[in-house]
């Protein structure tokens, strides 16, 4: 079982935590936003292979944080607290 | 029509309901009060009187009334007699929920506990950090030390308790 860092909890077992999503992918919130820009919102997504930043959320405390691991070795470099987390690049 | 009551077996009678293996008593504790507990804790137990250091992990409880802690901003309250605060929003900067039917609470004790813990979670109590809220036997669970290491509260959604029962009939 791998065992990943909650901000506020430390380390737990990985079955107490759930995927939110990509890290970055912000809510187009202009005026105008096109067609194009939506669907980039909606639907794409980078998918790296290697280091990515993710949303993540542990369930027991309820704590949402962005972790940044590694998609081929599973290694997992740290988790911040979204408020301090510059998520939005 | 067919009998589905047949594949699972009753709830039994908590208020005599006891297991007692030798190293090991699980019972259930009826009564307490209970309430959730969400915003500025500081300014929450200078409010009820409750100890400001809240219970989880290597941190255990004792006396009559406590707070566990699930989140950085939560606690779960307990209390052996109803607390003097109503429900609601206070201006202290705290909200209150009343969650006494809620949640069901068991104490397990003895010395096997260790080993019974082990085979519930994946890392010891004293290393989960500061949130009582975990996962026990697959389920979401708020676990604290009562009185001494070799005893816990378990405080369980009310409809998972019988699950919990099973599971424990079975392990200990
Ligand atoms: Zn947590």
């Amino acid at each position: 079982m791998q065992l990943f860092p909650c901000p506020f909890c430390g380390l737990r077992e990985e079955s107490e935590f759930h995927y939110g999503a990509e890290a970055g992918n912000v809510r187009p919130d202009a005026g105008f936003v096109s067609a194009d820009q939506w669907s980039d919102y909606l639907h794409m997504r980078d998918n790296p292979k290697g280091a990515t930043r993710e949303i993540w959320v542990h369930l027991t405390c309820g704590e949402f944080f962005m972790m940044e691991r590694d998609t081929v070795t599973h290694r997992v470099m740290g988790s911040t607290l979204l408020e301090d987390a510059t998520h939005s690049a | 029509m067919r009998d589905h009551a047949a594949k699972w077996p009753p709830a039994p009678d908590w208020s005599t309901a006891k297991l007692d293996r030798g190293s090991i008593s699980v019972r259930t504790i009826e009564g307490l009060s209970q309430l959730l507990v969400s915003g500025d804790l500081d300014a929450w137990a200078t409010a009820s009187g409750t100890a400001s250091a809240s219970v989880a992990g290597a941190v255990i409880a004792s006396g009559n009334k406590y707070s566990a802690r699930i989140a950085r901003d939560r606690v779960l309250a307990v209390s052996a007699t109803p607390f003097a605060l109503a429900t609601g929003w206070h201006d202290a900067g705290f909200a209150i929920s009343r969650i006494d039917a809620g949640m069901h609470v068991f104490q397990v004790e003895g010395p096997g506990l260790n080993e019974l813990l082990a085979r519930a979670m994946t890392q010891p109590l004293v290393s989960s950090g500061p949130s009582a809220s975990l996962l026990f036997a697959g389920i979401n669970v708020v676990l604290y030390h009562f009185t001494s290491m070799q005893s816990v509260r378990i405080h369980v959604d009310r409809a998972l308790a019988p699950y919990l029962w099973e599971w424990l009939e079975q392990s200990v």
